[in-house]
């Protein structure tokens, strides 16, 4: 792409023409790859509907304002909500880290190449991990600081504000997965990707405006009927029921998962999502507690039984109320501890994020939260559950979630289990807390609105691609099957997606897992393999 | 005019001490804020590989390891390496930015060597201080310069490079090129200097007239000191709080403690924001508790 003549004020452009248009031929090469479906372009209608006048693509799906007033008030709400942005008490949960992070960025752009969807998308400019994050920036300047006001363009707030420019500004948000692999190279410690976060919550928080599968049919729904997937909690009891059929079907095993026990050691909070997409996965969860000796119980109250927080990628208001709900519960259940099955932003939002919303009894020191990895590492180290690892010899490599590595520091224990159990077991790189997010981060993997699900593929999933091939280089030949390991719901969803797009398992026989299901498949006791190498397509 | 830099040297010191304490008061008293720790924390024992406490089961039960000494090593390698700088900057500006930031370290050091000197007759300290004086020009007038060339020249810098931005640049560069002219045509063993330096500091007048370029040198300084605080420079500080205070703070939030009790007084803050879900008027916690806020978007 060429960089010569692009400006921040693209985005003010008042034409419903894209900037750009994605073409394969411009992006990142990926080995190994062959060829690839080229990029559909939208149809005519959703273009003569929808504000896809970033790339061609949105996960939003806003309507194109009609009249002047439509206009006028996108503008007025984006002020407003950028005003309260810096307001300490309508965004103290974030304002010192927003204020360091506009103050002090030396745009000496070292983050640049950090970010897998710059660098996948052939280093596209308007993907540049400081590009939004400048407008933002100048945009503040401009309108809320005396040295904006006085001073104007010499300090850079030079930004024409239109309803393009904030309707640009925030599809540009949600081209970024906030995996914060950019703040983790900063010099000066500044963090973009939260200024990414921060452009979504402005709309989500002040005008409403977020991509449906993360409010309307996510916190909203998740609030309302219990869980984001629109599973009441009839439909969780007829999914457990399931769960244990087949686990009788599959191991031989009658097991009866705890429902509600109150006094229980562990709350096992599972992403809804596993329930209905991967159903194998909770029910390798009370394969491997119930053969450990695990005092644990699900939750079948509303919100309880869904871990996931779709507040943590636009909305502090839901997520507070969601991560209220999760701790209630537990502390309802009179558990020790939650420990949040294999679901990534789950854990960091449960462990880490919320750990500031909730006072005194509802402190973490009160109701710990934990990771499902470090329990998993204990039960497989105690021997207390018999392994043979020579049921899963075929190559393995493992995709860490941002959310569980690179921001909560849980790094080892999934590993110390993939040695002891696979013997085929390799690293990607690169890995642990400098991994590449797989690309369905902060709600992507989700959001499938018009056409996103292609930029997805096409896009911020790339470099996990690119990284997944390179792992298995060495047994690429289709007679070898192989595996990756994605131990969190978001990231199997994005692992679905690139091993369908571009043909994995056609050409390379390349599948994914979770880990829980790779243990199970590791039990002595089991009469046949828990974990079926195939491949089935979301599509 | 050396009167004028005399007085200014006082109150540049003066500004630029209270304005630093004003900007770290200022950000202190920021609202505590959501954890947003970014690993590897250098204060954690497990920061070789990136680990926290957290891959511990049952770690609220378990003593805590923090290791200061961690995040002070990890800190002087970005002051005094520019570690990032070198291993992720693909534009090339490691040299240049090294360069400069040491000048600016040395060109500190110089000064207060030249301070030390005068005030307790240090003579022994004159080569010491000649050498640092020199190098600290010569390095951080090739570092700003190169920067400075860099955004200029380099579409992709220059498109995000502000006018403020590049003022920075030309001030650092105005001091030590003025430094470096003042050294090679007129003071090259620093002797007028130091006798403006003790004007500085006594007030006495020097025995002749000082030359041009040497109090504008200084003058420019003083007023470097004044401007720093107010521009993206103090970023030196700012640091403290990105990674210290956000990046390396990875606590988990104890009953009673008084991050608790911080927090209970944020959740009594009001939430005015107009989203469909809010509910106009409630603080933060009342908000928390409501689950049929709002209509759909």
């Amino acid at each position: 792409m060429n960089h010569k003549g692009i400006s921040f004020n693209d985005m003010a452009r008042l034409t419903d023409e894209p900037l750009f248009k994605l073409q394969v031929e411009n992006l990142m090469h990926v080995p190994y790859l062959g060829e690839e479906p080229p990029v559909k372009p939208p149809p005519d209608k959703w273009l003569e509907k929808y504000d896809l006048s970033l790339d061609w693509h949105s996960p939003v799906a806003l309507p194109l304002p009609k009249t002047e007033e439509e206009k006028l008030r996108l503008v007025k709400g984006f002020l407003n909500g950028l005003q309260k942005l810096f307001d300490p008490q309508n965004n103290w949960t974030f304002l010192k880290i927003l204020r360091l992070t506009t103050d002090y960025c030396m745009r000496c752009q070292t983050c640049s190449e950090a970010c897998h969807v710059y660098m996948a998308s052939g280093q596209n400019e308007y993907y540049r991990p400081t590009f939004r994050a400048e407008i933002l920036r100048r945009l503040y300047k401009k309108f809320f600081t005396p040295s904006g006001k006085l001073l104007g363009s010499l300090v850079g707030a030079d930004i024409d504000l239109n309803y393009k420019m904030a309707i640009r500004l925030m599809e540009s948000a949600y081209r970024c997965n906030v995996c914060r692999r950019c703040a983790q190279v900063c010099p000066v410690g500044v963090d973009n990707a939260l200024i990414s976060r921060e452009i979504r919550k402005v709309f989500s928080q002040e005008l409403g405006i977020a991509p449906k599968e993360l409010y309307e049919k996510g916190t909203r729904q998740h609030l309302k009927i219990g869980s984001s997937t629109g599973m009441s909690v009839a439909g969780f009891h007829e999914a457990i029921e399931f769960i244990e059929d087949e686990i009788g079907e599959k191991t031989g095993k009658s097991i009866k998962i705890p429902i509600d026990k109150k006094g229980a050691d562990i709350l096992l909070i599972h992403n809804a999502g596993e329930y209905l997409s991967w159903p194998e996965n909770p029910g390798a969860f009370a394969v491997l507690f119930d053969a450990a000796g695990i005092n644990y119980t699900l939750s079948s109250e509303p919100v309880g039984y869904d871990g996931v927080n779709y507040g943590l990628f636009c909305d502090d208001v839901e997520l507070a109320r969601i991560g209220l709900q999760h701790v209630m519960i537990a502390k309802k259940l009179g558990v020790k501890k939650i420990v949040v099955g294999e679901c990534g932003h789950a854990t960091k939002t449960l462990c880490v994020i919320t750990d500031r919303v909730f006072p005194g009894d509802l402190s973490t020191s009160e109701i710990p939260r934990e990771s499902c990895f470090p329990l998993f590492w204990e039960i497989v180290k105690s021997g207390v559950v018999k392994l043979d690892p020579s049921r899963n010899n075929f190559p393995t490599t493992l995709h860490d979630s941002c959310n569980i590595v690179r921001l909560m520091g849980v790094v080892k224990p999934q590993r110390h289990v993939l040695r002891a159990i696979s013997p085929q077991f390799r690293e990607m790189v690169p890995n642990g807390p400098y991994n590449y997010c797989c690309g369905g981060g902060s709600g992507f993997a989700i959001m499938n609105e018009l056409n996103f699900p292609q930029w997805r593929k096409k896009v911020s999933e790339r470099m996990k691609t690119k990284q997944i091939l390179e792992a298995f280089k060495d047994v690429l030949d289709p007679s070898i099957e192989k595996c990756v390991i994605a131990a969190c719901s978001n990231c199997k969803g994005a692992m679905r997606d690139l091993i369908g797009h571009y043909g994995l398992w056609d050409k390379y026989r390349i599948t994914y897992t979770g880990l829980v299901e790779l243990i199970v498949n590791a039990m002595v006791d089991l009469p046949k393999p828990y974990f079926e190498m195939e491949f089935i397509s979301g599509e | 005019m050396e009167v004028f830099v005399s007085y200014l040297g006082w109150v540049s010191v003066a500004v630029f001490l209270f304005m630093a304490v004003y900007r770290v008061i200022q950000y202190s008293s920021l609202p505590l804020f959501l954890r947003w720790e970014l690993y590897p924390v250098p204060t954690e024992p497990r920061h070789h590989y990136g680990g926290s406490y957290m891959e511990e089961v049952d770690y609220v039960k378990k003593p805590r390891h923090h290791q200061r000494i961690g995040g002070l090593l990890d800190m002087a390698s970005e002051v005094f390496l520019l570690k990032k700088v070198k291993e992720h900057n693909r534009f090339g500006m490691w040299p240049f930015s090294f360069s400069m930031h040491w000048g600016i370290y040395l060109f500190f050091l110089w000064i207060l060597l030249l301070l030390v000197e005068t005030l307790f007759k240090l003579e022994f300290l004159v080569p010491l201080t000649n050498v640092c004086g020199v190098i600290a020009l010569f390095i951080g007038a090739f570092g700003s310069l190169g920067l400075f060339l860099k955004r200029i020249g380099n579409d992709k810098l220059s498109l995000y490079t502000t006018p403020d931005d590049y003022f920075n640049l030309l001030f650092l560069m105005a001091i030590f090129g003025t430094g470096i002219i003042s050294w090679s045509t007129v003071d090259p063993g620093f002797l007028y200097t130091r006798a403006l330096i003790n004007q500085v500091i006594f007030f006495e007048s020097p025995p002749v007239a000082l030359p041009f370029w040497v109090w504008l040198n200084l003058l420019l300084f003083e007023l470097f000191l004044i401007y720093m605080p107010f521009s993206k420079l103090f970023h030196y500080v700012a640091k403290y709080f990105t990674f210290d205070k956000i990046f390396w703070d990875d606590a988990f939030k104890i009953k009673d403690s008084p991050a608790d009790k911080q927090c209970v007084k944020q959740l009594g803050y009001v939430v005015t924001w107009s989203g469909p879900h809010i509910v106009p008027g409630k603080t933060w916690l009342d908000e928390a508790q409501i689950i049929e806020g709002g209509d759909s978007k």
